[in-house]
């Protein structure tokens, strides 16, 4: 189980939804996936697409203008 | 004399090669600069144009040039491959050994499909992202299809040119329902965004007609193989997808030869400043185009504006005008939606993406840019260009003063 940290602060949609999916094709199952952004559609975005893919979205916290979302990775077959 | 090396000859290396010889003329012809270009390619091919070949039968002739008929005198073009950038010694290493050094360097090597990321991909895929050849070959299939289902959409990323799935899957609609068979073809389109178009504004317009159209939207789907056995596309969490004929984009890579260097991230892209071009921390070296870790489109209209704000600094740092021209992000995508219309994706780094209709007039203007493309490559429309773009073309910083040595 590996922690990766991306950093997808100054991108904008879908920058930061671009990031997870491709940490997403590289992790495991348990991974956690911890993604910085300044993009305000990350928060719906993250959701979205952790609801599609089965993933479990742990946290998203707000500071500043700045989100962090944690992911774990819980769907892959 | 300072010496500009230009590695990669596409739509960005060219326009900057053509830029920095019109506005150095005066220095290239008293030999103070010197302007090459390595590429070991013999023609150029307008990537765009591919849409065009595969899903309107239109032909690869007209969508390639030599690329030593698309540079201006004074030029040096040197048909080899780069085989490895060493900057902090302010060299290359060609593919035969030669060692090359400069005082400026712009790396565009542009990116590549990458079929080795999808077990399966290969075998079965047809596609239009790697040259106008195999965009006719689909074509061929395309028109020898009678009935089936079809997989179109994306199979990784990143990937050059955003909409051109979406396009494809717009197009085919087209095709099958003027050939009388859409009955019989089903589209399904596939892709690892939540959306048809990951850009909220876009989808908005975009989604729509996929619905209209009866075009399957399958989102979230993030493509882990293909059963070529079975006929089926895999995702990562194990839903599958039958298909008949596979139209998948692959997901995207730069040149090998950029892999595990301190100035590329973890998959070979150049770390690039967003605005100043700046590979990693050198002062004399720039990246522009696909072949950059920059979070936006890769696109040939963000090459081009690259390729200019740089060749706006280097000729500045050459004839010592204190001026600093920084790359706004500014995206222009185009997306043809079928029957004679079409859209664009426009935004900038701090404007988002416009929600834009399609509509016949962008179409018209889609087509008068392509009309345009051999041109811009050799910097004659710039003036249109700066007229079009606005304050989006290029943003200037003053630099700052230097205090006397
Ligand atoms: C189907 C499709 C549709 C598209 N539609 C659009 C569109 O509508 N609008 C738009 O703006 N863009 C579009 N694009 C994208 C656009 O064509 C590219 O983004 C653009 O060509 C990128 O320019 P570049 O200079 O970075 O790379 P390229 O133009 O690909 O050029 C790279 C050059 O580098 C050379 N090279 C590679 N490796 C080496 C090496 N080791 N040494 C020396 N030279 C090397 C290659 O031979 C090539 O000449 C589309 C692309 C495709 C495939």
């Amino acid at each position: 189980m590996v922690t990766v940290n991306i950093d997808s602060r100054g991108t904008a949609c879908p920058g930061p939804l671009t990031d997870i999916i491709r940490a997403y094709k590289k992790a495991s199952n348990g991974d956690i996936l911890v993604v910085m952004a300044t993009d305000p559609g990350i928060k719906a975005d993250s959701k979205s697409w952790c609801d599609r893919t089965k993933n479990q979205l742990v946290d998203v916290k707000e500071k500043n203008g700045e989100y962090t979302v944690t992911i774990k990775i819980t769907g892959k077959s | 004399m300072k010496r500009i090396l230009i590695v990669g000859g596409g739509a960005g290396g060219l326009i900057t090669a053509n830029k920095l010889a019109q506005d150095l003329s005066v220095e290239l012809k008293k030999e103070e600069i010197s302007i090459s270009v390595i590429d070991p390619a013999v023609y150029h091919e307008f990537q765009p144009g591919y849409i065009g070949i595969a899903f309107k039968g239109e032909k690869p002739e007209a969508m390639r040039r030599h690329v030593s008929s698309l540079i201006l005198r004074g030029i040096n073009l040197i048909p080899e491959k780069c085989a490895r950038i060493i900057p902090e010694e302010n060299k290359i290493v060609t593919g035969s050994g030669r060692n090359m050094s400069y005082d400026y360097l712009v790396v565009g090597t542009g990116c590549e499909p990458d079929y080795s990321q999808i077990d399966g991909l290969s075998r079965d895929n047809l596609d239009y992202h790697t040259s106008a050849e195999k965009s006719a070959n689909l074509y061929r299939a395309v028109s020898s299809m009678k009935t089936g289902k079809i997989v179109v959409g994306i199979a990784g990323l990143p990937y050059k040119c955003p909409p051109s799935p979406n396009e494809a899957a717009l197009l085919l609609d087209e095709f099958f329902t003027r050939s009388g068979l859409r009955e019989r073809v089903s589209i399904n389109f596939v892709t690892p965004y939540i959306r048809i178009y990951p850009a909220e504004p876009i989808n908005e317009v975009i989604e729509p007609l996929f619905r209209e159209r009866n075009i399957e939207m399958s989102t979230g789907f993030t493509v882990d193989r293909i059963d070529t056995a079975g006929k089926k596309v895999i995702s990562l969490e194990g839903d599958e997808i039958p298909y008949d004929t596979l139209m998948l984009v692959p997901p995207h890579k730069p040149g090998d030869f950029l892999k595990g260097q301190d100035f590329t991230d973890e998959d070979g892209w150049i770390k690039t400043g967003k605005t100043d071009l700046h590979i990693s921390t050198y002062e004399n070296a720039f990246a522009i185009g696909d072949v950059t870790n920059i979070p936006i489109s890769k696109a040939g209209v963000e090459a081009h504006l690259e390729g200019i704000v740089v060749g706006e600094n280097i000729v500045s740092d050459i004839t010592g005008n204190n001026v600093k021209a920084l790359f706004t992000g500014r995206t222009q995508c185009s997306m043809e939606t079928g029957y004679g219309k079409a859209t664009f994706v426009i935004g900038t780094y701090t404007k988002p993406v416009l929600k834009l209709s399609p509509s016949k007039d962008k179409y018209i203007m889609k087509k008068m840019m392509e009309a345009m493309y051999w041109d811009a490559l050799m910097g004659r429309t710039e003036a249109i260009f700066k007229a079009y773009f606005g304050d989006d073309y290029i943003q200037y910083q003053s630099r700052p003063v230097r205090a006397p040595a």
